[in-house]
């Protein structure tokens, strides 16, 4: 099955400065992919470009198998911009029956749908929605005609936390349906649990591309094991992944890196009365990458010869 | 009608209701003087203008036939001046709607990403813009028509319809000119000082250069001169000029398609 996004090279500078630079990208069928990076970093000029809103300076891309350059493919793409500009004194739903009848028709009853989904009231004047408002709106107007490919910018802002779980909802159901995500976040958190692959994208360029299943397997994670009697400290010493190690008592505390299969194993010898593991931070391991990648950047510079 | 047409129609009606009701009042009001102005011709009379400096009588457009006729006053005092400036007013607050301001205020964005080509983007928001001001103008000719009647003004229908049309072209061209400013650098103070510069400059290089040699020459780069020149008032519809009206609109709206294709929006 061909790519839903491909790029080679894509490079974009605004004048003198770096937008994006050398984006190798690929988007497969079916896959929620959760483009990350902190504000400025270049997620916004990716989807731009994506869009034929801005143009590329070098560098080559297909969309949906096609150049973004040819209008038509956009029907087949939901777009929510990270910062969704309405404004005047039409009424909401009425600005979503036009988009969707350029798009090639959307019913009232699907927009009705969504609204009620979302809670969102269309009967307010554009400019007079509010921000979590605004934003369902842009959600409607993304989904309403089940596209097969979302391009989502920062979609969870001004979201209220129950509001993001309908649309956390909704993704799923768009993945569970075959079609494809592309969502950008600034915050691991919000895209961790409906992402498939996260890429992390770092003044203008991309500098990770990482299963989600595969960054938990590399995840710190703490644990704590307590015991009905105290237990001796070498039980626990030189096991594979295990640092951090605290015996007190009966009581064994640790950080382990990978799989806690050995952990495990030791502390089974043992009768285990309690044991405590926290979600690992995909935060942190989010940005240990990036303080690695500018300690490499830093000692580049140091390095380079004047 | 296409779709982006008719959004933007709607988007504009409250704008172009306002710009009628406005152009509407200033038309009656100065028709309603026109029995006082006639009545007391010894003050107005073509004798009482001669007394205006030379430059200054340029600029009112000439007055040769004064204002107390009625094609004198309709021309000095409505199709001269204050009337095409209202219709270009007009033209370049819609004609910025049509670009530079959505791209301005974000909602440029959401529009660009549906299924409708730049190009067709372009086309369509300059025929909003061209059926925007044809309702405006077709009302107001209505109102001017009905008033020039109401008041005796001996001035024949046709008359007043080439007055108008010339008015709705120079509007039209002026509307298409922010427009397509707005399509080159997608900036509205941009767009609206160019259409404010080349409108000043060209109502001042048309009448002065009547009599002041050194810039007579301009006179034939001046969207008015293709306007007044005809004297549509006085002498019917001058066909050749408004075709090369008609032609540089069309010229501004080839020049907008290409820049608006080629460039970044929004950045």
């Amino acid at each position: 099955m061909t790519a839903v996004v491909e790029t080679e090279g894509l490079t974009k500078f605004y004048g003198g400065r770096r937008g994006l630079e050398d984006l190798d990208l690929e988007i497969r069928p079916g896959e929620v992919f959760g483009y990350l990076g902190p504000n400025g970093a270049g997620k916004t000029t990716t989807i731009r470009l994506l869009l034929d809103v801005i143009r590329p300076t070098r560098g080559r891309m297909t969309v949906l198998g096609s150049d973004p350059r040819e209008a038509g493919v956009r029907s087949r793409i939901g777009y929510l911009p990270g910062e969704l500009a309405l404004e005047g004194r039409e009424r909401a739903g009425d600005y979503l029956a036009f988009l969707g009848a350029v798009r090639g028709g959307v019913s009232r009853g699907r927009i009705a749908e969504l609204a009620e989904r979302l809670e969102a009231d269309l009967a307010v004047p554009m400019g007079k929605l509010s921000k979590g408002n605004r934003q369902k709106v842009g959600l409607i107007q993304a989904f309403m005609h089940e596209p097969e490919f979302l391009i989502l910018d920062e979609p969870t802002s001004g979201l209220d936390p129950l509001v993001q779980q309908e649309f956390l909802a909704m993704i799923r159901e768009v993945r569970a349906s075959g079609r494809t995500v592309l969502m950008s976040s600034h915050m691991l958190a919000e895209v961790e649990h409906v992402s498939d692959r996260v890429g992390i994208v770092r003044a203008g360029r991309l500098v990770a591309v990482e299963d989600v299943a595969a960054l938990r397997e590399k995840a710190v994670r703490q644990v704590e094991f307590h015991f009905d009697a105290p237990v001796p400290r070498e039980a626990f010493e030189n096991l594979p992944g295990v640092r951090d190690l605290r015996v007190e008592g009966a009581g064994v505390r640790c950080t382990i890196d990978g799989r806690p299969d050995a952990l495990v194993k030791a502390a089974a010898r043992f009768t285990v009365v309690h044991m405590v593991s926290a979600e690992p931070d995909l935060e942190e391991i989010f940005l240990t990458y990036y303080s690695d990648e500018e300690a490499r950047h830093a000692r580049a510079g140091v390095e380079e010869p004047a | 009608m296409p779709a982006l047409v008719s959004k933007s129609l709607r988007d504009y009606r409250r704008a172009l209701l306002g710009w009628t009701i406005g152009i509407s009042a200033f038309f009656g009001l100065y028709l309603a003087y026109y029995p006082t102005i006639v009545s007391n011709s010894e003050l107005y009379g073509q004798v009482a203008l001669t007394k205006f400096p030379g430059a200054m009588r340029d600029l009112m457009g000439g007055l040769e036939d004064g204002f107390t006729s009625g094609p004198g006053y309709l021309q000095t005092l409505v199709y001269q001046l204050f009337g095409p400036m209202l219709f270009i007013m007009c033209a370049a607050v819609i004609g910025n709607r049509a670009i530079a301001q959505p791209e301005e205020t974000g909602t440029l964005e959401l529009t660009l990403t549906l299924p409708i080509t730049r190009r067709r983007l372009v086309l369509e928001r300059f025929a909003a813009l061209a059926l925007a001001l044809l309702g405006v103008t077709t009302v107001t000719f209505l109102v001017v028509f009905g008033l020039a009647l109401a008041v005796g003004m001996d001035v024949p229908a046709d008359r007043i319809l080439a007055g108008h049309t010339g008015v709705f072209l120079l509007a039209l061209f002026f509307g298409t000119l922010c427009l397509t400013v707005g399509a080159l650098t997608g900036r509205r103070g941009v767009a609206l000082a160019v259409v404010g510069v080349v409108a000043v400059a060209g109502y001042v290089v048309e009448t002065m250069g009547r009599d002041v040699d050194g810039v007579s020459w301009l006179r034939w780069i001046s969207p008015f001169h293709y306007y007044l020149d005809g004297r549509p008032i006085q002498q019917g519809f001058p066909v050749w000029e408004y075709l090369v009206l008609a032609g540089a609109i069309v010229a501004l709206v080839l020049t907008a398609i290409p820049a608006f294709d080629r460039r970044d929006v929004g950045v």
